[in-house]
């Protein structure tokens, strides 16, 4: 198939001539496009600052003794019965935890790996008592993870010694402060005092609702030998469960889970909106496609004339036929290209009046496929519209043309 | 053989349902180098015989040698490569391109079988224009033209790729009798310079007398068939 140069020659004089015609559907296609590479971008960006408040505070990979469960029973009444407490055994918690943290340092995809205690107690107060999460951490490697530097919201964010933490929700239920002292007991009953240094808002409930304090001190406050878990979280959020994935073929004897797979009710939702992303893509596409079909196929009638002559001339079917692909391309290709422009300012635009007006700042997120793939797409309906058009163009007889004038 | 086309037991039918034959058996040689008129009342199949030796049109039976060739072998691609090559069309109504200027019109032909025309094929044309009195209208659109300036164009264009023969159908027709006969001389000239032949239908017994042959035709058959020897 040999493309002739005229082809181009008439498509672009054709395109020129029909000045009005050529300028709306070239706008179209780029209002179109920029509708997609904006909605593209708002998307991506709602779902990255979505998931950035929902994990951005919390590990994006855990790594786990095999046998802990994530929410520990406590043993009820208080009475202390020996025999049924489990083993110290790898099984429990990760004895050899300072192996792990080695080998999870050497991973370049990981940011940081915090070795953590996890325990459930009591802030006892008066005759009430208060249900706590108690976490044992160490800084700065908890500090990656929490941001407690950033997240307290009074106080100072280094706890030592018995000097805690406590969430701001565990505050607001026990009336503490910066300062106070208050009785904290384990799930066997057996407690200490401890006094706030500072009090902290992650911005989730559960969250909130946690003592901090040093890892040494949380593993001799709950006796705990090795630690609880290991928290780990890495550069690129979305490459969490790939990295769990590869961590379970070389860690055989913990438990691993990216933060995907304790959010599957997040991700189902943000699936949703994918999908309902993508048919409005789809539909901003098809009515391009239509109208572009459409103001091309008018064009074919109106340039039947000079298809005629054209033809009359030497040219062949094909020719009369790429005539048109030729001009449905290029003005997906002009469409599109304005678009992507559009788009961005539409974009920056939609930015800086979330910012101007002290809103929630949302990162629209403009990457090359956000604004390629919508452009790819506008050239090909163009160019698969003007079918409709170069079939015409192909099929026509001169004879019909020179006969009737 | 001198003969650049040859007729043989041509017959023209049209419609599907209703079946109404336009030519019947034409037989006819037509030599080199020469001026043909085709005459006859109107609706009597010039245009149809016209269109058929033109390979616009084809015969419901019969053959058609162009050049020797029998073109009832071609695809449409290859009718369509030869009308390009061998063929040059001037009709009664100019069919020039109104998107393009005079000059690129007149190069469209060349631009279809060849490519992007060179320097020499658009000094051809320039030439040609200033043969036929029209240069200073080349950068013109035809819009911007009068009707006897469309058809030297359109003239110009019929014989930018040297066509071996060219086919006119009644192309002074629209224009006034002393155009008409500026547009005449000026074809026949080049035409005798370039020793293409011409065949012409016309309803100007003017033009026929001065052309080599007159073939007449009457309800699809040729009814006479006489040579000027001038
Ligand atoms: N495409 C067609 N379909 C049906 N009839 C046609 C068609 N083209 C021409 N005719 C008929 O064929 C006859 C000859 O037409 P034409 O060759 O144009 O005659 P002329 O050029 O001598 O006036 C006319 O009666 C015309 O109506
Ligand atoms: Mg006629």
């Amino acid at each position: 198939m040999r493309l002739n140069s005229y082809e181009f020659m008439i498509a672009r004089r054709f395109l020129v001539n029909g000045r009005s015609q050529t300028v709306l559907i070239i706008l179209g296609i780029a209002i179109g496009v920029a509708v997609q590479v904006f909605l593209i971008s708002l998307m991506d960006g709602l779902q990255r600052n979505l998931i950035q408040r929902t994990i951005g505070s919390s590990p994006h990979v855990t790594i786990a003794p095999p046998l802990s469960s994530p929410q520990p029973l406590g043993i009820g009444g208080g009475a202390i019965d020996d025999y049924q407490r489990p083993l110290k055994t790898e099984e429990s918690e990760i004895l050899s935890w300072q192996r792990y943290s080695d080998y999870l340092s050497g991973i370049e995809e990981i940011t940081v790996a915090a070795p953590m205690i996890n325990g459930n107690g009591y802030i006892e107060k008066g005759r009430s008592s208060f249900p706590v999460l108690i976490k044992g951490v160490t800084l700065p490697e908890a500090d990656v993870i929490y941001k407690f530097n950033k997240n307290t919201v009074s106080g100072d964010p280094r706890p030592g010694g018995n000097n805690v933490l406590i969430g701001r929700a565990s505050s607001d239920k026990s009336g503490l402060k910066v300062g106070d002292t208050f009785y904290l007991r384990n799930q066997t009953g057996a407690g200490d005092y401890f006094s706030i240094k500072g009090i902290f808002d992650l911005g989730s409930s559960a969250a909130n609702n946690m003592v901090v304090m040093s890892l040494d001190r949380a593993q001799n406050f709950l006796d705990i030998t090795g630690i609880s878990s290991i928290e780990i979280q890495v550069h690129d959020v979305f490459a969490a469960d790939g990295l769990a994935e590869s961590l379970r073929g070389s860690l055989s004897q913990v438990k691993v889970e990216s933060w995907q797979e304790r959010n599957q009710e997040l991700l189902s939702g943000l699936q949703a909106q994918d999908t309902s992303s993508a048919m409005i893509q789809f539909f901003v596409l098809l009515s391009i496609t239509l109208g572009i079909a459409s103001v091309l196929a008018i064009i074919a009638i109106q340039k039947s004339r000079q298809l005629g002559i054209l033809k009359a001339m030497g040219t062949n079917d094909k020719s009369a036929a790429r005539i048109f692909i030729i001009q449905g391309f290029s003005m997906g290709f002009f469409g599109a290209l304005l678009g992507i422009l559009l788009g961005l300012g539409m974009t920056s635009l939609f930015m800086f009046g979330t910012k101007s007006s002290g809103g929630p700042t949302y990162e629209l997120k403009i990457t090359l496929t956000n604004i390629l793939l919508p452009a790819v797409l506008a050239v090909l309906s163009a160019s698969v519209a003007a079918l409709v058009p170069a079939r015409r163009a192909a099929g026509l007889n001169p004879m019909e043309v020179i006969r009737n004038g | 053989m001198d003969d650049i086309i040859i007729l043989e037991k041509i017959n023209k039918f049209y419609g599907d349902e209703v079946v109404f034959q336009v030519l019947f058996d034409i037989h006819l040689y037509i030599k080199r180098g020469k001026f043909t008129t085709i005459v006859g009342p109107s609706g009597s199949g010039k245009s149809t015989l016209l269109n058929i030796i033109g390979l616009l049109e084809s015969p419901t039976s019969g053959k058609v040698f162009l050049d020797g060739q029998d073109v009832s072998s071609l695809n449409k691609d290859e009718l369509a490569a030869c009308r390009n090559e061998k063929i040059g069309f001037i009709f009664q109504f100019h069919y020039l391109l109104p998107e393009f200027t005079a000059i690129e019109n007149i190069l469209i032909p060349y631009w279809i079988g060849k490519g992007r025309p060179p320097g020499e094929i658009v000094d051809r044309a320039l030439h040609l224009m200033d043969r036929i009195g029209i240069k200073k209208f080349s950068g013109k659109y035809p819009n911007q033209l009068s009707g006897g300036q469309q058809q030297r164009v359109a003239i110009a264009r019929a014989l930018i790729n040297k066509p071996k023969i060219i086919f006119a159908d009644e192309p002074t027709g629209n224009l006034d009798s002393k155009t008409s006969n500026l547009v005449m001389e000026l074809l026949k000239e080049i035409v005798d310079e370039q020793k293409t032949s011409l065949v012409m239908v016309t309803h100007d017994p003017n033009i026929a007398a001065g052309a080599d042959r007159v073939v007449e035709i009457v309800d699809g058959r040729i009814n006479s068939d006489s040579l000027h020897s001038n």
